[in-house]
């Protein structure tokens, strides 16, 4: 039993899953203690030391049963319980047919179970080796009997009960032998099923640990499906703890450097005024943000992850304000600011409607300039969130610049992989210069790395 | 000592806490390996629940440690209590001044006070929070660690070193060894990912939202007085909303207080009246509240547009029976 413990634990790793050297010391204590009699509470208590993260589940309830199948009954022979009459009617049924029933009727008859090579030489037959999934063993299980005959099974079977009945075998008899014969065909099948998942599990235990399929959160945002989508809509809240706790580690480390005699007195007056607690100075001043956006179709998914975190980190900001160009400029800061973002991307689209060659990022910032300019102070972060691409028209650089000594910083997300900027009409080389920082956010690790470094 | 996995399930349910075998596996396990037990799942499904229940069904008090951010060892583990400290040392003053009246020099009048240490850095001054609580204390406790995925990852370093002695060291006072092995129960809302080592540490034990039947059962349990008709149409509808896509699914304390909050207003059925009134006891945002009624309303449409009866030849609409050639 060990051994198989030990299997399956190499079986997980393969599959992905970390244990570590502990955990598995952990199984095998649990094992001796739980027991091997009830399934259900072994299964626990193996998925209790052993997987430890709610992604893992999936895996190991996969792998499970390959590795820890309980027992298949065996195939009995049919008509054991006859009387000897009986018996000799069916032997001589037997021998009247024996050109026309097949092997594997004989074989039911006989309760002769299959032999292990000769499960070995149909899973050759069948080439089950290719396949490495648990979901294909009932497609091949069912190959493996067809090679056997089974597709004839139920034919030969009323031939023989035909026979039977002329040669003068009672009703109830037949029905008897109808019945054996059947269970011996599913436990036929069940050993073939059984046998066929243990030869995989060893097959996945031999292999190398396979590198998985890359994580969501490093593909790129074009490749995702629906599903792939609304799962990464999920991660977006647990990245942004993970963001908010970086911040506030980054701020902790930063601090400490003034003495603050205000709060150290307030806080010490419970101790007659002797300083038994330090306190000091903590800077804490949060980012203003304006967000400019480019509204183009291949921008979308971007925007509407960039919009979730932002919504997610709104309280480590003080104030943003979100504007959209693509032919014109237009503020959209009360639309992005909820937190429904299909919504708000679907109805920002109806003012954007498309119309080819529009993006026109010079003209847009001429308008910014003219109308918005109030929303950009010393302390504001612009955040350009676009690809670049302005259709040969005016990058009208000298705004940028403009920008660049009126805000603290400016820098620019682009969802393009950095060698196709400044390819054809991109103008990325031509801002690059001017802007402090240009980050890639072709996928949500770079996005929530940039946005990471919004708050440093 | 438990004796087997049934024993503690049915130690669990004389504390009217209905365990799942899994769980019951978990905690005869952890008791045996002498292991923490991590139990996750989303908020209201009897994490908490769990820990008074095995508390009270092993016989031993239940120290509880809330944790949020920013929770440091001084509020977790100990702390000096100054305030005391200071006024003693006040009260005492004058036997302070008769203790060192008869030293030649500073050196030496210090030297006397630290002789007099021990006494000002006692167990005497020391204030123990939970943690430290635990380990001191004389009879076997479990340990309760709430929602420990709202601190921060250096608490966590230093809780991890904690459960793993049972053994703190006070600079001052010394080293404390734990008299009694605790059982100590950690839960996590999932709200991010806790360190690897934490989580080899202990054994891990996922709960999700209770099956139908579980459901059933607890409503039973804890609100005896509602009708059984009633109950299993309460808990139909809860499951019912918790495939909808809501921001907050409804955690089975809201099933409960739901199924109270029928008893109190002596309702016979769960009519449209009654749902659009109490609604808010089991979804707790707005837009919650909306998407459950328009998916309700939508299901009301559909089920008054009743399928076409084409054999006897009458429908009334404006579609056209497919002719069947």
């Amino acid at each position: 039993m060990e051994d198989r413990i030990v299997q399956f634990i190499a079986g997980l790793r393969a599959a992905g899953v970390r244990v570590s050297l502990a955990e598995s010391q952990d199984a095998a204590q649990a094992t001796l203690h739980i027991g091997i009699t009830d399934r259900a509470m072994f299964k626990s208590a193996l998925s209790a030391t052993l997987i430890k993260e709610k992604k893992d589940v999936p895996i190991f309830e996969k792998l499970f049963p390959l590795y820890f199948n309980m027992g298949v009954p065996p195939l009995i022979p049919v008509g054991g319980q006859f009387t000897p009459e009986q018996q000799a009617l069916l032997r001589a049924a037997m021998r009247a047919l024996i050109g026309e029933l097949s092997d594997l009727v004989q074989r039911l008859m006989a309760g002769k179970q299959l032999s292990r090579e000769e499960m070995e030489r149909l899973a050759k037959m069948i080439r089950s080796d290719r396949s490495n999934r648990p979901e294909d063993i009932p497609r091949l299980t069912r190959q493996m009997l067809q090679k056997m005959g089974m597709g004839d099974l139920m034919e030969q079977i009323e031939t023989l009960l035909q026979q039977l009945a002329e040669m003068g075998m009672t009703r109830e008899a037949l029905d008897q032998i109808r019945q054996e014969l059947e269970a011996n065909a599913q436990n036929l099948e069940r050993q073939v099923n059984q046998f066929l998942g243990q030869s995989l599990a060893d097959r996945l235990t031999e292999q190398p640990p396979q590198k998985g399929d890359p994580d969501l959160m490093d593909r790129h945002f074009g490749s995702l499906s629906e599903s792939e989508i609304k799962e990464l809509r999920h991660e977006v809240a647990r990245l942004a703890a993970r963001l908010r706790s970086r911040i506030a580690l980054r701020q902790k480390k930063g601090d400490g450097k003034f003495f603050d005699a205000k709060t150290t007195m307030r806080a010490n007056i419970r101790h007659g005024g002797v300083p038994f607690e330090m306190h000091w100075k903590k800077k804490r001043l949060k980012p203003k943000f304006a967000l400019i956006c480019d509204m183009s179709e291949s921008m979308r998914d971007v925007i509407e992850f960039m919009l979730r975190l932002m919504y997610e980190l709104h309280d480590q900001v003080s104030r943003a304000r979100s504007f959209g160009f693509y032919d014109h400029l237009e503020d959209v800061t009360d639309e992005f600011s909820s937190n429904r973002p299909d919504e708000a991307i679907a109805y920002v689209k109806r003012r954007f409607p498309y119309r080819p060659y529009g993006t026109d990022l010079g003209f847009c910032l001429a308008d910014f300039f003219h109308t918005y300019m109030d929303a950009i102070d010393h302390r504001t972060t612009v955040i350009f969130l676009g690809d670049g691409r302005n259709n040969y028209n005016d990058p009208r650089l000298d705004l940028v610049q403009d920008l660049t000594r009126r805000a603290r910083k400016v820098v620019w997300f682009n969802p393009e992989s950095n060698h196709e900027w400044g390819s054809g009409d991109s103008d990325m080389l031509k801002y690059q210069p001017l802007v402090s920082a240009v980050h890639q956010v072709s996928n949500l690790r770079q996005l929530a790395e940039a946005v990471d470094k919004l708050f440093s | 000592m438990f004796k087997s996995t049934t024993d503690v399930i049915d130690c669990l349910s004389e504390q009217d806490y209905i365990a799942t075998k899994e769980i019951g596996t978990v905690l005869f396990l952890a008791e045996r390996l002498n292991k923490p037990v991590l139990a996750e799942g989303p908020a209201g499904v009897g994490k908490t629940e769990l820990a008074k229940a095995w508390s009270a069904a092993s016989g031993r008090e239940l120290i509880r440690l809330q944790c949020y951010e920013g929770l440091d060892e001084t509020k977790a583990l100990y702390e000096w209590e100054y305030a005391k400290q200071m006024l003693y040392t006040q009260l005492l003053r004058d036997k302070l001044q008769t203790l060192l009246s008869d030293s030649q020099s500073l050196a030496q009048a210090a030297d006397r006070l630290a002789a007099e240490e021990d006494v000002f850095f006692s167990q005497r001054f020391l204030l123990a929070r939970p943690l430290l609580k635990a380990i001191t204390s004389e009879k076997p406790v479990t340990l309760l660690i709430d929602e420990i995925d709202r601190t921060d990852a250096e608490f966590e370093a230093f809780l991890l070193e904690v459960l793993s002695d049972f053994q703190v060291s006070v600079p001052e006072i010394g080293t404390i060894k734990a008299k009694t092995q605790p059982l100590v129960l950690l839960t996590s809302n999932n709200t991010r990912e806790l360190s690897e080592a934490l989580k080899r540490r202990c054994v891990y034990l996922f709960i999700d939202y209770p099956t139908f039947e579980a459901e059933l059962k607890i409503v039973r349990l804890k609100v005896p007085n509602l009708a059984p008709e009633l109950a299993k149409q309460a808990v139909e509808l809860v499951q019912k909303l918790r495939r909808l896509d809501l921001k907050k699914n409804p955690s089975v304390s809201e099933t409960i207080d739901w199924a109270k909050a029928l008893v109190l207003l002596n309702a016979k059925t769960i009519d449209k009246e009654t749902l659009e009134n109490t609604l808010t006891i089991l979804l707790k945002h707005e837009a919650d509240v909306q998407r459950a009624r328009t998916s309700m309303q939508r299901e009301e449409q559909q089920q008054r547009r009743r399928p076409l009866d084409l054999d006897d030849g009458t429908f009334s609409g404006n579609i056209k029976p497919i002719k069947r050639i």
